[in-house]
């Protein structure tokens, strides 16, 4: 094996690696007196010289049987995820989540890299093994990030249930691939596809499948995996949540994307209305019916906006998964289109959240009451992301779901009554549900007064920069979609 | 890949013997009990005879949970240090990129305990 090649494959993550150690270094050395803006210049820098790596490293390149795979796909997301993950490093700093954060700066944005490095090394494999560690990794910084900064208390209980839940999720995901590799004898995606589609399919090869369907169930927070998700979205800090809400879903959503399509997709059956046969699509229809109704109506009763985000992000992932059924190469683009822009507008509502979390002391929908005329910055950009998330043109978010539910209706033969009509339906509808709890939280913001003693909100200049930018760029693909579905067209003609 | 369904029915009868092998015992004994021996509870018969010392005080005690940071330290450099084990067998066979490999690790778990000794985990209060 040639070592360089390997190093000149993996450089981002090499960077994203050495930058955490630096961070660790410099908590061990710094101590408590205001090291924030090194920190964060640190975090700033080791996540551009990744993101320089991976615009100026190899193109394509598939190293030890899948284990390490480059090509423009993996470059895109990577890309995606470190721009989001700088987000939310900017979140993150100074004066960040109130109290607890002293003097533990460094240490926050080194779970959060690491976090971020087992994320990028689940995007850039198809090795069912090493999919698992990276996803391990990414899990369980992920549940220091929810406690690290935050007082103790309610935190500590969300994290018990994510880590909880995230053990259980975790193995169930690694004994269902112990199923599928006893099935095909490989745990490389493309050798796997190759097996399925040369052979009958083994009696057990739909139990590996279905639990690792529960595995990625909780990683994208899907009914009825979702219970963590409310609790944690609440109780976390607001960075934290944010990217749990944003990197780690999209992630989430590439990986379960790539390995059903890529690896599975001889096996997927069908869930047409009258056509069912045996596969993974009737799950997944299942998991996005439930996610859509359960998600969305539970977000109607909630009173904390945290919580109602958590439950939103439950009801996209039904609809994202609703697109993942038809699994043809227009279902993936959508599903990875909306799950990059769902990553947009959840950073910046999240960031939202906290800036009204620290400045009144708590996020209930009466807490964003008179934000439209305290905080106009603040309230626009919530108000572009809670538009984009309900799907109204011409933000962004109106397009995918368009296409999420256009690449839903695309299968099946032609002229007549696409069999997912049922599903998109049903999603229309919920859709139609999720715009009344958005409203909810609009009008507080713009219609209802300010309460006489509100304490002014203020931002970090980062904070705000972070959220403006994430606006724009919901506003700007909504009008020119085509910047980010023309490389992901690109790039996904390369895989299929 | 031979597949077979007729080959998992043995699975299939062997799963069935073991749910049988644990419920079975159970519910014997919970008949023996029903028709056998009848409820007698006393202080004598609630004792721990022959199961341990009886119970003192309450079950929720404060207790040093700096153990724990201990424990997490010593499986660090006790478990991880396991596997320098193979690299040290095959040494002398190894490239440059494997032995710098090790290193990494190596540095790895000493940044660990400098981190710990820095933050002060390693002094007992």
């Amino acid at each position: 094996m040639n070592y360089l090649e390997l190093i000149s494959h993996v450089l981002p993550e090499i960077a994203v690696l050495v930058t955490a150690l630096v961070l660790i270094g410099m908590g061990c050395a710094g101590g408590s007196r205001g090291g924030g803006k090194a920190v964060l210049a640190v975090t700033a820098a080791g996540l551009g010289l990744a993101l320089a790596a991976v615009v100026f490293g190899p193109e394509s390149g598939r190293l030890l049987e899948g284990m390490i795979v480059v090509d423009a796909l993996t470059r895109l997301f990577k890309a995606v995820l470190l721009a989001l993950t700088l987000g939310t490093a900017l979140f993150l700093f100074p004066g960040g989540e109130a109290g607890g954060n002293e003097g533990r700066g460094a240490e926050n944005s080194a779970l959060l890299l690491l976090a971020l490095l087992g994320l990028l090394v689940v995007v850039g494999t198809e090795n069912l093994l090493l999919l698992f560690v990276g996803l391990e990794l990414a899990s369980l910084a992920l549940y220091l990030m929810v406690v690290f900064a935050a007082p103790a208390g309610r935190p500590a209980e969300a994290a018990l249930r994510y880590f909880f839940f995230g053990s259980v999720a975790a193995a169930f995901l690694l004994f269902g691939f112990s199923f599928i590799y006893g099935a095909t004898g490989s745990i490389d995606l493309r050798v796997i596809a190759k097996v399925l589609a040369a052979h009958p399919v083994e009696p057990i090869l739909p139990l590996g499948v279905g639990l690792a369907l529960v595995g990625f169930g909780f990683k994208v927070a899907a009914v009825p995996f979702h219970l963590w998700a409310p609790d944690v979205y609440q109780s976390a800090p607001a960075p934290a949540a944010g990217f749990i809400a944003s990197a780690s879903k999209v992630a989430g959503f590439f990986i379960v994307a790539k390995v059903l399509v890529l690896g599975f997709g001889v096996v997927e059956g069908s869930a047409d209305w009258g056509a069912f046969a045996m596969g993974w699509a009737p799950l997944v229809a299942v998991l996005a019916a439930l996610s859509m109704v359960v998600g969305n109506l539970a977000a109607l009763a909630q009173q904390s906006v945290r919580r109602l985000l958590a439950y939103s992000g439950i009801g996209h992932s039904g609809f994202i998964l609703t697109a993942l059924v038809a699994a043809n190469a227009e279902a993936v683009r959508a599903v990875l289109f909306y799950s990059v822009i769902y990553g947009v507008a959840s950073l910046a509502a999240f960031g939202v959240a906290g800036c009204v979390l620290r400045a009144r002391g708590a996020d209930r929908l009466e807490d964003f009451a008179g934000l439209g005329r305290t905080a106009p910055a603040a309230a626009g950009v919530l108000a572009l992301a809670l538009l984009s998330l309900a799907g109204l043109p011409p933000l962004v978010g109106f397009f995918g779901k368009f296409q999420l539910f256009a690449a839903a209706l695309s299968g099946g033969t032609p002229g007549t009554v696409p069999g997912l009509l049922w599903l998109v339906a049903l999603a229309l509808l919920m859709s139609a549900v999720s715009l009344y709890y958005y409203l909810r939280v609009l009008k507080q913001v713009f219609f209802a007064p300010a309460p006489a003693d509100a304490a002014p909100t203020r931002d970090t200049s980062a904070g705000t920069a972070v959220c403006l930018v994430c606006g724009s760029v919901l506003v700007l693909l909504g009008l020119f979609p085509s910047l980010v579905l023309q490389p992901l067209q690109r790039a996904l003609v390369q895989l299929f | 890949m031979p597949s077979d369904p007729q080959a998992y029915l043995t699975l299939g009868i062997f799963f069935g013997i073991a749910v049988a092998a644990a419920l079975v015992p159970i519910g014997l004994s919970h008949l023996w009990l029903r028709w056998f021996t009848p409820a007698k509870p006393g202080p004598s018969k609630h004792s721990a005879y022959e199961c341990g010392i009886e119970a003192t005080g309450p079950a929720r005690i404060q207790f040093k949970s700096q153990y724990y940071v201990y424990g997490i330290v010593f499986l660090i450099f006790d478990v991880e240090a396991i596997f320098l084990i193979p690299i040290a067998v095959a040494f002398l066979d190894l490239p440059l990129g494997a032995v710098l490999v090790a290193a990494v690790f190596v540095l790895l778990l000493l940044e660990s305990l400098a981190w710990c000794w820095a933050k002060g985990y390693l002094n007992w209060k």
